[in-house]
Parts: C-alpha cells; structure tokens; sequence
C-alpha cells in the first residue's frame, strides 16, 4: 500500500511540475550548457510570457542582482561554481514564479558548501519572489540543518 | 534450430529498431513543420534560434561555398560545352547544362555540403544534450523544446538550403550564358527561350520541392537520431555516425525519386 | 543597477540573416518571373496551323526557324480527321514579321539530332501573314533516302564483281591473248630463218610486240577495274551510272580483243606453216613470197586493231575519272 501511495504521489509531482506548478532545482535538471546563465534564466518568461528578449533579460537580471550573483550572468555552465551554478537554477525556477519550487537533493547541488544556511540566506533574499519553496533532503543530513529550518521532506 | 531462432530474432529486432527510427524521423518531420506553421510557435527566443541557425549554416559558409560551386559549375558548363561542340550538337549544350547543374547538382551538392556541416553539429549537440539531460531540464521548465531547439533548426536548415541553392543556381546560370555566348547580351533572347524549355512550371515546382525536402532532411534526421540517444555518454559517437549514414541515404533517396519522376 | 548591455557573440545577426532572407526571395522571385517570361507568358502570340503528312521527331515545344533563328515553338500538335498531323505554332506578334502570305514551312530531319521546322520567305514585301493561317509542313528527309541508295550501290557492286569475276567476258578475253602471246613468244629464231631476213622478221616481231604492250595496257585496265571496285567500295556515294558505261566500253573491248585475237590466230597459223617449212628447207624459197605478203596484211590487220584499242582506252580513260593518263604508242 505504501508503494502504491508513493507512486501515486510521485505521478501527482509529475503532473504538477508538467502544469508548471512545481519548478525543480535538481542536480538531474542542467542548465542549457549553449546559453549564458543571464539567457537560461531569460528563457523561461520568453516563453511563458512571451516576451521580448530585452525584457526577459532585464527580468532575469533583476533577479541576479537580488542574489548578488550579477557577476556570473555571461558564464555558461562549464565556467559555473557550484554555487553559482545552483543560483542559476533557483533563479530559473524562480522567474518563473511557480507555486511550488522543490530543491531536490541540495548536497549534490552544492557539495562544497554547508549548504543549509546558504540556501537559507539566499531564499530569505529572493522571498518577495518566492510562493513556497520546499528542500528535499536525505534523512542523514538532517544534522546539517539549523532547527529553525528545518527541511521539508526527509526521504 | 535454435540458432536459426536465435538469428531470425536478432533480424527481426534490427529491423524494428530501423523502422521505428524511420517512423519516429517522419513523424518528428510532420510535428515540426506543424509547429512551424503555427504563427503562435515563434516568440524572441525561437526567433533567435532560427536566425543564428541560418547564420551558422548559411551566412557562414556562403562566400566559400559560392566560390566552390562557382568553380565546379564553370568546369562542368565547360565540359559539356565543348563535348557537345565535338559531336556537333551545340544546340542542346546549353539546355544539358541546365539540366545538370540547376536540376540536379547543385541542390544536391549544395545538401550534401550542409549535411556534412550543419547536420552533424545537430546531431552532436542534440545527442550529448539528451544525454546530459538538458532537454527534459527544459521541458520540465515548461519550455517546448520542440519550439525552441527542434523547429527553428529545421526552419533554418530549410531556409538555408533554399538560399544557398538559390545563389548557386543563379550564378550557374550567369556562368553558362558567359561560357556559352561570351561577354556580351545580345543572346539574351537565345537564353530566354531555352531557359523557358527548361524551366516550366512543373520544374520549377520540383526545385522548390526538392530543395525543401532537401532542407527537412539534414535537419529533420540529425535531431531525430539525437532524440533518440540513449542517455549514455559512449552513445554520443555511435548517434552521429548512424544519423549521417541515414542522412546519406535519405538525400541520395530524394535525388533518385525526383530523377525517376522528372525522367521515367 | 542596469543590466550591462553586452555585445552579442555575433555582430548584426538580424541585418545578415535580413540580407541572405531578402536576396534569396528576390532571387527565387526574379528566376520564377524571368522563366515565366522566357516561357513567353508576358508577350502575345499569334498561331499558326502547319499541316504534315506525318510528324516524326516533332515534339512539343521545339522551336520553328527562320534563317537559324528560333521565333516560334510547337504548342500542340494532333492527329487530324484526315490521318495528317496538324501542328499548332505559338509565334510571339514581334517575330511573325518574318512570316508572309507566301512563306514555305519545311520539316528537315537529319541522321544526328532531331527534326527541324524551317520558315523560308523569299519576298519580305509580300502582305503577312494572317494570324490563325494554315500551311502546309513540307518534308525533305535525307534519312528516308539512304535505302533507295543503298540499293542502287548494291546493284552497281553487282555488275562489278560479274565484270572482274573468274568466269566473266574480260578475264576470258585477257586469258586468251595470253595464250595466243604465249605462243608468240620464243619462236624469233625460227621466223627469221623462215622469212630470210631480218628486216621482215623484225616487222613480225614488232607487231607481236605491240600486241603485247597493248596487253599491258588492257591489264592496266584490268586493274583499273579492280580499283575502282577499292574506291566503289570505300566510297558509297560516287556518282551512279559510271559502271553502266564501263560495262558497255568492256563489251566493246571484248569486240576489239576478238578482232585481235583473230588477227593473231593469222600469225599463229603462219607461224605454223614456218615451223613446218623449216624441216623441209628446200621448200621455203617457193613460200617465201607468199609468206611476205600474208605478212604484209596481217601488219595492217594488227595495226588497225592495236589504234582501235588504243582509242577505246582514252575513251575509258575519259569516262573514268580516276583513272591515270594511259597511252599506246606505235612504234
């Protein structure tokens, strides 16, 4: 039964990340590696919204300087930190203003990094253009978390 | 006996592997000129991924390639020309020339040029992002990957197809008036009438069909053969190869069946 | 903070994408209308009816001539209700100037190639002619000549090889004389014991000579034969009718070789009744008159048949032109 329900669950994300309800930051979801992180993060309300480049791009833009990684917008993938590389997907998933953005997994997106107050302090910058925004995490790192933030969802 | 089983399963799957990649090509084909029929399919960023696909595959590579085709157009007209003076049928020099060069070769050498060079680039950055996962990173992202990386290079590989053929066969035609009647224009009504034998509605038809088909097909089959890469990294080498090999056959395809309609 | 406006990795990407998009239309438009006028779809034209007995190696859309310059081409072309061929000539208004009332259509094919339809107009002043006419396509067909031809050389090759075969009249006549000379030959000695002087046997023996150079020359005509045979061969096309004479001049030469050979058989036979005389010597002295005169007469008789050959050999050196100047001189 507990599989059943887990797979109905799992095909219920499906379906919401398909309806661009949920946005996923994961370490399986790559950016576009012929793109700088500027136009990754540009793309998605050129094509949610369609605009103009320009407008896109000044959208996306806005968003790096609130996370105060305006530096990193003409790198393309291969040239990325980890961090960096990490901001450019939250950011994508955060233009796109979902009502859900899952961190699926934030050890592999930052492996170098005590990552748990990282994510936390670059979410609380980005909060006015957060819905909800929950942090799946294995059970073993819960030690890293503070108690005040604790993550969403232990597998 | 179960040898003889063993080998007719073993057919047996490579043909539906060969069916399915086919079907699956056609099929790709039919959405994308589909999509790109749809007004609604192109926004800033598709837009820009066709214009840098026609610089890349056409802008690029358009000095170069006139020169080239230039130079082999003008030693075929040659060839012809004399030959058909040798055997005291001049008459018909110009009109085989035509036939040859606009018709046939040039399209077809024009296709085969951008096959080896755009196609293969296609099927390289379709395949390895497919197997990084970039592409269901987009459609995860709500981002139609077929409008933004699949249509626009199939728009643009057409276009460029079209376009390079264009000048090519343009300037073919320029060369054999000059290598026919020399420097000088009052032949012009001379040309006229055997371009007017040549080129009937019909043949005009066919070129425009050909070079379109031509186009879809050193897209169409370099992104559909990346589509299907399985997702590991040692596939990256294998998807091309198979993808050109395809891409051979189908243009070569195409050439034979407007041959066999235009002359059987 | 504004966003820095980066240079784009490629510069002007829309002006040269707009360039290659624009010229390719403007190229693909210019060629389509440029074929659509080359095809005469923006100049008028005015018909024409050609009338053929039959129409082979004409197609759809080949072009009429006029003095080698193409100013109509065929539009449509049907079997009529009379079993002839009606060809519809499309023929652009600034070129139908070339054609009037008077004006004649032919249809020309050749071995190489296929078929022409020519205009000739021998009077430009004439009134023009009217749109819609009907003429009538003549055909001249070099082709259609070659078996008529061919049969003709088989029939002149024919007489050849009957002329100069084994059993034919002028091998024969060539055979015989060789006998007869055969014979001649050899016998000087006993003539001149027989005619008792030089001089007299010398007259014999020059006649007998120019029997024999009057032998070479028939055998130089007889070569002759065989190479124009050669040059019959290796030329089809000479003209006809000159086999036809030599063959009666042969005949006339078998006619003189008779006369000739009866002339010598004379010799023979006096040269007989000398071999006979000469076993019995005594006899001789009573003979010898009657001998010098039948000598006498068979001189003229040799002469008279050696200036008969001789004419009729310039007479086929005249008839044959390639035959080399040939002379019989009498000594």
């Amino acid at each position: 039964m507990a599989d059943a329900a887990q797979h109905l669950a799992f095909m219920a994300a499906q379906t919401a990340v398909a309806r661009g309800e949920i946005a996923l930051v994961s370490p399986e979801m790559p950016l576009r590696a012929n793109l700088s992180v500027l136009d990754n993060i540009a793309l998605i309300p050129q094509y949610r919204t369609n605009l103009t480049y320009d407008e896109a791009a000044d959208q996306a833009w806005g968003l790096l300087v609130t996370a105060g990684y305006q530096d990193s917008h003409t790198k393309r993938d291969p040239d990325l930190s980890h961090a960096e590389r990490c901001v450019a997907k939250l950011l994508r998933a955060v233009i796109g203003q979902p009502p859900i953005i899952l961190i699926d997994r934030p050890a592999m997106l930052l492996p170098d990094t005590h990552y748990p107050p990282f994510l936390f302090a670059l979410l609380e910058k980005l909060a006015e253009h957060l819905n909800n925004c929950e942090i799946v995490d294995y059970q073993w790192n819960q030690p890293l978390y503070d108690a005040r933030h604790p993550p969403s969802i232990i597998e | 006996m179960a040898f003889v089983t063993h080998f007719f399963i073993r057919r047996g799957a490579a043909f539906l592997t060969t069916w399915r990649i086919w079907r699956d090509t056609l099929l790709f084909a039919g959405r994308a000129v589909l999509t790109a029929c749809a007004p609604t399919a192109y926004n800033s960023a598709t837009r820009t991924v066709v214009m840098k696909q026609i610089y890349f595959t056409a802008w690029q590579i358009l000095p170069g390639f006139t020169l080239f085709a230039a130079l082999l157009s003008y030693v075929l007209i040659q060839i012809v020309v004399t030959t058909a003076a040798k055997f005291g049928l001049s008459d018909y020099a110009l009109e085989v020339t035509m036939r040859l060069l606009v018709l046939e070769l040039l399209p077809l050498i024009t296709a085969l040029f951008v096959a080896l060079r755009s196609s293969s680039a296609i099927n390289t950055e379709i395949a390895l992002m497919k197997i990084n996962g970039e592409i269901e990173a987009l459609e995860s992202a709500c981002v139609d990957t077929m409008r933004l990386e699949f249509m626009p290079r199939v728009i643009g590989g057409m276009i460029s197809v079209l376009a390079l053929t264009a000048v090519t066969s343009v300037l073919a035609l320029v060369l054999a008036y000059l290598a026919v009647y020399g420097w000088q224009t009052w032949s012009l009504p001379d040309f006229s009438r055997v371009m007017g034998k040549v080129f009937d509605n019909a043949v005009l038809f066919g070129i425009l069909l050909k070079s379109l088909t031509f186009g879809l097909a050193v897209t169409v089959i370099p992104v559909a053969e990346g589509m299907a890469t399985p997702r590991k990294l040692f596939m990256a080498p294998i998807s091309v190869l198979r993808g050109m090999v395809r891409l051979f056959f189908a243009l070569m395809l195409i050439e034979v069946a407007s041959l066999a309609f235009k002359y059987i | 903070m504004n966003r820095p406006t980066s240079t784009p990795p490629i510069k002007n990407l829309e002006l040269k994408v707009g360039v290659l998009l624009v010229s390719t239309v403007l190229l693909a438009a210019g060629f389509v209308l440029y074929s659509l006028y080359a095809r005469g779809a923006f100049h008028r034209t005015q018909s024409l009816t050609l009338i053929a007995p039959e129409a082979e190696g004409v197609s759809i859309g080949m072009p009429m001539t006029f003095s080698g310059f193409p100013i109509g081409e065929v539009k449509r072309m049907e079997l009529g209700e009379d079993g002839k061929v009606r060809l519809e000539i499309a023929i652009p208004t600034k070129d139908a100037r070339w054609l009037r009332e008077n004006s004649v259509f032919t249809l020309e094919k050749s071995l190489v190639g296929g078929a022409k339809i020519k205009a000739h107009t021998a009077n430009l002043a004439d009134k023009p002619l009217a749109a819609g006419a009907a003429r009538t396509l003549i055909t001249g067909d070099a082709t259609q000549e070659i078996p008529v031809l061919i049969e003709r050389v088989k029939t002149i090759l024919n007489n050849v090889a009957d002329m100069t075969g084994k059993e034919s009249h002028i091998n024969q006549t060539l055979a015989n004389i060789q006998n007869v000379t055969g014979r001649m030959t050899g016998e000087y000695g006993v003539m001149e014991g027989v005619l008792g002087g030089p001089e007299k046997a010398h007259q014999v023996v020059a006649a007998l000579e120019k029997a024999n150079t009057l032998l070479a020359s028939l055998n130089g005509v007889s070569l002759k034969v065989d190479g124009v045979l050669a040059k019959t061969d290796s030329r089809v096309f000479g003209p006809e009718g000159v086999m036809d004479q030599a063959h009666q001049s042969i005949a006339k030469v078998n006619g003189i070789l008779g006369d000739a050979r009866e002339s010598l058989k004379k010799a023979d036979a006096l040269l007989a009744n000398a071999q006979s005389a000469s076993a019995d010597l005594p006899k001789i002295t009573g003979n010898v008159r009657a001998a010098t005169a039948d000598m006498t007469q068979l001189r003229t008789e040799i002469d008279d048949s050696v200036r008969k050959v001789n004419h009729l050999i310039n007479e086929m050196n005249k008839k044959w032109p390639f035959a080399r100047e040939v002379e019989i001189t009498t000594p």
